[in-house]
């Protein structure tokens, strides 16, 4: 019977002495109580506790409150927040400057605020709406260099990984494969998809992921190698809009690749997928058939040939840390052992189960299958947000304070009256939540007018409508009554201690020279002002430097296409295209610079006889024997694809193709030297061939991924041309272009690309969301400008008296402005002090992402005070100049 | 007679308390409704009617002992006044002669009912 008793929720029992007519409480609370113990012991106490809350929010009704009469307080409350609103609104209009100074810093502070956290919260919404999200993993696979150092991390796994690692450990309930097998054609009808991003996975995968059906369901997805499941715009694309009525669950279409179709029956149709989610694909088919296609030798394979994006599911609470150990000391052992060196597998590779959760903002692996956000641009926006805000707030800081003379003397006649300081504090509050009531309805109006500029330039769609949702409509409330508790707080505790006696005689109780509160906030805007312009500054230099940098190949004049569909020569299209004198050099290839390395065939290196399967990505790309001429590419060592090469390889009863390699692949090969690699033979997809030549890196991708092996091999099926104009008259040439094309494939246009635009492209993504931090950044300086301009303009007008007296007795403006500027420029120097070091780690870090960066120069460290420096002064000067153009009998002749 | 109109929810609150007679608080009266007459009863509810009634002179209160279980708080007890019992009786009267004018035919329809087993017979009105 000694048991802790349970006790009903307080707050609720407070509320009830708050409203219930005295005469009621006692027994009302004490029947409440009664009941909610036995109710307790009855069943939960979560249960009684709920229902004692509801029985008292119940009894809050007219008849059991206590009558209005009694109510005295409330009333005076009520009378004396009309007057402070009165007052208030009597304030913001005299000082009109100040109020217009505030309101714009805090809308506009606001309002940014809200932009970034609607951004942000985007970006830390990714791949959460998948139901089984927290238990879901990425297999991805660390290679290890024989020194022990990680030499590369793939967001890919190797063919056989999923099942193996799924039968050997029980926590993995669930383990699937998603294979891009290269881009088939697809047929349907007399209708013809060129290359489609046909997606083959494990039936698991539709248990790992939530993917919404529209028609057919995950149960019934997969019932034969045959099937395949597209998303709602793919069926629009094919099917035409009315694809729901026609019923196409049923209705066959052909894949083809390399000459070989099949048959495929569409099975259901999905949902597109959701734009927060780090992958996304058109079509699911089953992996069965690109595995039958393959061969067991491909499937069978655990080590290397990293081509397979691979999740699994675990059972939810698995240890991963556990698994993933358990995983490394007994998954190379039992299916690779030693190589052929004799080395032990398992110094040579580690899985990494990457939680799906963590891809999205975290992740910058080895081909990653579309372009991650970035958890730091998350932590810069939101940093700059934070800024945004906290620079509005403190600028309504010290902008209330500077009021402080002037509201002296009305706080001392409300004290003699017999004002509280807490009433005191109450009315400054209230005053602070008067401007912020008014900054929000504009702050909405900002965010509404630029939310689609922000849209456009960060690719997202966010939506803003506070009135359908209610999460925006609180945080918005709650972000009301922060910002002007926030603002208002210091003012109203400083305003309500300020001594009697001194407030009445109107004497100056801040000595100026005195460091308070206040210098802090103003070295704090200081802080904030030097870190952005630097941050802004290293962004800016990073971007250029990116912008400038050499990529290795010609890009200038540089046009580039499609092919025409149909049959034709090569050959032919080419010299018909050639004919025209300002085209200079024409080149096939099935990608181009600026576009992505995303085949790989896997490769096997040969060290006599035997060939090992090397344990590097080696992507490749189709390039003909004019490719390295028409983009300029050095042949370092050997020599290029030439005529002739094909009679030499009928002659090589060794090898079946000729490959060029780059220098990163020979030095990853083990080639220190590239002559000495040239003629080895190296296996590459289901062929074996000789090196011929080494080629000079360059950046095939672009500068944000290192220069990663690459391998040229020549084969007649190209994707596109590359054609390199002469300076004249490139409108002739690109009508040339177009009038060829024609001849071949007069459905469909030459859709040519400049590749230096195709360059440039590159880098949008990184540029926007650069100059988008850029922006805020400014928004954020703008508003600590402008608070800083209302201050000091405040802080002369109380000075108006001494600078009279100076001008009197013979002070310059100069030396007028020298004094009040000198306090000023000490604040800069200690937010340098302090502020940069902090900005110089958090940019550092930033820079950390780029493969490729720049240097932080002397200037760039400096530049930031310097324009601090510079704003404050202008601003001190032109309020000076204002205050001194006034005679100083006009200020002193009052006293 | 208008003094004496009673509302459904407050007659069985009355009716209640009658039945309590010396044991007749929050609680008691609450639960003796909640598991004679299997319906759920708020204390809100409870609490307006008894209030309400006192004041209109039905009802008496005074404070009785307090218990740990309430936390030191004492209970209200309520008791019927001459005018509540005077009030119960007006009622039950009311209904008795509304019952007595009811035709005969007037049930047909529903015997017919229960003759087939779907309604629970009815109590004879003047038992």
């Amino acid at each position: 019977m000694d048991k802790q008793r349970p006790t009903p929720p307080s707050w609720s029992t407070k509320f009830l002495a708050w409203f219930l007519k005295e005469d009621y409480y006692e027994d009302v609370q004490g029947d409440l109580e009664e009941e909610f113990q036995l109710k307790a012991n009855g069943s939960s106490i979560i249960r009684a506790k709920r229902w004692y809350a509801w029985q008292i929010i119940r009894l809050f009704k007219p008849s059991m409150i206590k009558e209005l009469e009694a109510q005295n307080s409330i009333e005076k409350e009520t009378t004396m927040f009309k007057n402070y609103f009165k007052i208030g609104l009597r304030n913001l209009w005299k000082y009109k400057s100040s109020t217009v100074i505030n309101v714009i810093g805090l809308s506009t502070g606001i309002a940014a605020f809200v932009l970034i956290a609607l951004f942000v919260q985007d970006e830390i919404s990714y791949d959460r709406h998948h139901e089984h999200a927290r238990d879901i993993y990425r297999v991805t696979v660390k290679n290890y260099t024989t020194d022990g150092d990680v030499s590369r991390q793939w967001a890919f796994a190797s063919a056989g990984h999923a099942s193996r690692l799924k039968e050997d450990y029980s926590e993995i309930t669930h383990a699937t494969r998603f294979y891009a097998w290269a881009f088939p054609d697809l047929n349907y009808g007399d209708q013809e998809f060129l290359s489609e991003q046909v997606v083959f996975c494990d039936p698991d995968a539709l248990e790992i992921f939530s993917f919404e059906f529209i028609e057919g369901s995950a149960e019934t997805a997969f019932p034969d190698i045959y099937s395949l499941v597209l998303t709602r715009s793919k069926a629009v694309k094919i099917f035409g809009t009315d694809w729901q009525e026609k019923g196409i669950i049923g209705e066959t279409v052909t894949l083809s690749r390399d000459g070989n179709e099949a048959p495929f029956k569409i099975t259901g149709v999905m949902e597109d997928m959701p734009d927060q989610q780090h992958f996304h694909f058109d079509y699911l088919a089953p992996i069965r058939f690109v595995e039958m296609i393959m061969g067991e030798d491909v499937i069978k394979n655990v080590g290397g040939n990293y081509n397979w994006l691979t999740y699994i599911r675990t059972s939810s609470g698995a240890d991963i840390p556990n698994l993933t150990k358990d995983a490394n000391d007994e998954f190379w052992d039992k299916y690779i052992g030693q190589f052929q060196s004799g080395a032990d597998a398992r110094d040579f590779y580690d899985f990494e189960f990457q939680p799906l959760l963590d891809i999205h903002l975290t992740s910058n692996l080895e081909g990653e299958y579309e372009t991650n956000g970035s958890i730091d641009q998350v932590y810069i926006f939101s940093v700059v947000g934070l800024l945004l805000l906290l620079v509005a707030c403190v600028n309504y800081m010290n902008i209330a304070t500077s009021h402080y003379s002037r509201r002296m003397k009305e706080v001392g006649v409300r004290k003699v009256i017999g004002a509280f300081k807490s009433s005191l504090v109450k009315q400054f509050l209230s005053e602070s939540l008067l401007v912020v009531v008014i900054s929000v309805p504009l702050a909405i109006i900002l965010i509404i007018l630029a939310l689609p500029y922000l849209n456009d330039f960060v690719g997202k769609q966010l939506i803003f409508n506070p009135l359908i949702q209610t999460d925006i409509l609180i945080g918005l409330i709650v972000l009301m009554i922060m910002v002007s508790s926030m603002a208002g707080l210091y003012p109203a505790l400083f305003l309500s201690k300020i001594n009697l006696v001194q407030a009445l005689k109107g004497e100056q109780s801040m000595n100026s020279s005195k460091w308070n509160f206040r210098s802090f906030l103003v070295t704090f805007q200081y802080i904030v002002t030097i870190g952005l312009i630097f941050a802004i500054g290293v962004i800016e230099s990073q971007m250029s430097f990116i912008r400038n940098s050499d990529p290795g190949f010609d890009r200038e004049r540089m046009v580039s296409l499609s092919l025409p569909r149909g049959d034709y020569s090569n050959e032919t299209f080419r010299s018909e295209l050639l004919k025209h004198p300002n085209i200079e050099k024409a080149a096939f290839s099935s990608r181009i610079p600026t576009g992505r390395l995303a085949d790989n065939w896997g490769s096997r290196f040969f060290k006599g006889d035997s060939a090992i399967a090397t344990n590097f990505r080696l992507p490749v790309v189709t390039v003909d024997k004019h490719f390295l001429d028409t983009y300029g590419i050095d042949v370092l060592a050997g020599e290029n694809f030439r005529d002739g090469m094909e009679t030499n390889l009928q002659q090589d009863t060794v090898v079946a193709g000729y490959y060029i390699i780059n220098k990163a692949a020979a030095q990853a090969l083990g080639f220190k030297d590239p002559n000495e690699i040239v003629g080895k033979k190296l296996g590459y997809g289901p062929s074996t061939g000789r090196i011929v030549g080494v080629m000079e890196d360059f950046h095939f991708e672009s500068l944000y991924s290192p220069i990663v092996p690459t391998l040229f091999l020549t084969r007649d099926r190209y994707r596109r041309i590359s054609l390199k104009l002469r300076p004249e008259n490139i409108r002739e040439s690109l009508d040339h272009i177009e009038s060829v094309y024609a001849q071949f494939d007069p459905d469909t246009d030459a859709n040519y690309r400049f590749v230096d635009d195709l360059f440039n492209e590159q880098y949008q993504q990184e540029e926007r969301l650069g100059s988008m931090i850029k922006v805020f950044a400014a928004i954020a300086i703008l508003i600590g400008c402008l608070g800083l301009i209302g201050m000091v303009g405040f802080i002369i007008e109380t000075k108006l008296k001494e600078i009279g007296v100076r001008k009197v007795l013979g002070a310059s403006s100069g030396s007028i402005w020298m004094i009040i500027s000198n306090r000023f420029l000490i604040l800069i120097g200690i937010a340098f002090v302090l502020g940069l070091p902090l900005a110089y780690w958090f940019m550092n870090d930033w820079l950390e992402n780029f493969v490729y960066r720049t240097s932080v120069s002397v200037v760039l460290i400096f530049m930031p005070a310097i324009v601090a420096a510079i704003l404050t002064l202008l601003a001190i000067a032109y309020q000076t100049l204002k205050a001194t153009k006034v005679n100083p009998v006009e200020c002193l002749k009052d006293e | 007679m208008k003094e004496y109109q009673l509302g459904e929810f407050e007659e069985i609150v009355l009716l209640t308390v009658a039945i309590l007679h010396d044991d007749a608080y929050g609680v008691s009266i609450k639960e003796d409704i909640e598991t004679r007459l299997k319906r759920t009863v708020s204390v809100s509810a409870l609490q307006t009617a008894l209030r309400r009634m006192e004041k209109k002179g039905y009802l008496k209160s005074e404070f009785g002992e307090a218990t740990a279980i309430r936390g030191g708080k004492r209970k209200r007890y309520f008791k019927v006044t001459k005018t509540g019992k005077a009030a119960l009786d007006y009622s039950k009267e009311t209904r008795m002669k509304l019952w007595s004018a009811i035709p005969d035919v007037s049930f047909e329809y529903s015997k017919a009912w229960i003759s087939n087993g779907l309604l629970p017979l009815p109590g004879l009105p003047n038992s």
